[in-house]
């Protein structure tokens, strides 16, 4: 244990490493290929399981129009979120790009109540589109535009509101 | 598995998206974790701590009730935390270098951005486990040392001499806001 002035450096014991054994260092690209070979079998379940996230932010986005509320913009920033961190897995990266924008527009307006719930509701309507469409190209040339638009409609949105975060 | 016994590791997952958890644990497995116990909420986590006894946390950030942010703090400086020293992988969708530096900040030991790669993961497991960074503690701030690389390859001045706050040599500088 070490004091530099106002702050201490502690270095703890590394019990891991005597737990787990001496490694060889790096990565084993055996480890990389079993695991990718797990997220394979379970590709059959990731349209479900997408469908599943869509339902609860259809569901999240109805409560906020209903009371544009700090309580349903959470809810529904959070479902957000969570689509734009997993449709990329689940092969709809569009669909990410669509929630990702969502998320910055629901995060970037401190006031619910100036939050343009038009905006969010063509977002929602977007990512319902291109899972019923299984738009899974990033290059399909009308959902590219779509999305560039939303993009670009919460890039004035925010300006407007004075975010840029 | 470069040589690591993995099934000796404990493991806690915490996420509140059941889809997340699954997907993670499966990687956890086919690396060969058999210890893995999974927690839907921040709450849940932080009730089961003791007994579950982890190794190591992956933890979710967005998450109802008590955030992944939260939930580190908490681990960090709460004197009811069993370990304030565990390693905690922070899993997230949040990409902007600020949300890293939040992370980071609040006491994480490493980031690891959605969406998951199977490198990726195995690559914050090893970080912790093969090379774990030093702990600091200050008046502001107790948590794994916030320079990535070991203190003893810098040879830079010191500028943390007379601050309780530890330099940022691994990001980029703040943007003007």
């Amino acid at each position: 244990m070490r004091e530099q002035n106002n702050a201490e450096l502690i270095v703890p014991p590394n019990t891991l490493k005597a737990k787990l054994g001496i490694g060889t260092g790096g990565i084993d690209p055996e480890a990389i290929k079993r695991a990718e070979k797990a997220m394979e079998g379970l590709k059959s379940e990731f349209s479900d399981w997408l469908a599943k996230d869509i339902i609860h932010l259809n569901d999240a986005f109805a409560a906020f129009k209903n009371e544009s509320n700090s309580h349903n913009a959470s809810i529904l920033f959070r479902a957000a979120h969570d689509i734009k961190g997993q449709a990329t897995t689940f092969e709809y990266p569009l669909i990410a790009r669509v929630a990702a924008s969502l998320s910055k527009l629901m995060e970037g307006l401190k006031s619910r109540e100036t939050t343009p719930v038009a905006l969010v509701e063509a977002h929602v309507e977007a990512i319902h589109v291109i899972h019923r469409d299984k738009i899974k190209d990033t290059s399909d040339l009308t959902a590219l535009t779509l999305v560039e638009a939303l993009e670009g409609r919460v890039v004035k949105a925010l300006a407007r509101a004075g975010q840029t975060f | 598995m470069s040589g690591l016994r993995f099934d000796r590791l404990r493991i806690l997952v915490v996420d509140d998206n059941q889809h997340m958890r699954k997907l993670v644990v499966t990687i956890l497995q086919a690396f060969g974790c058999t210890q893995i116990i999974e927690a839907i909420d921040g709450e849940h986590a932080w009730s089961v701590l003791n007994d579950a006894n982890p190794d190591v946390i992956l933890l979710d950030w967005q998450m109802a009730g008590m955030t992944g942010l939260e939930f580190v703090k908490k681990v960090r400086t709460d004197p009811a935390s069993p370990n304030p020293f565990m390693p905690i992988i922070m899993l997230t969708g949040h990409t902007h270098i600020n949300h890293v530096r939040m992370a980071r900040d609040a006491g994480a030991n490493e980031f690891l951005a959605k969406p998951v790669s199977v490198k990726a993961v195995l690559s914050r497991l090893m970080a912790v486990i093969e090379h774990p960074r030093p702990f600091v503690r200050s008046k502001s701030y107790f948590g794994p040392c916030r320079r990535r690389r070991p203190m003893d390859e810098y040879s830079g001045p010191e500028r943390r001499a007379n601050d309780d706050v530890a330099v940022l040599d691994d990001l980029p500088p703040r943007k003007q806001q």
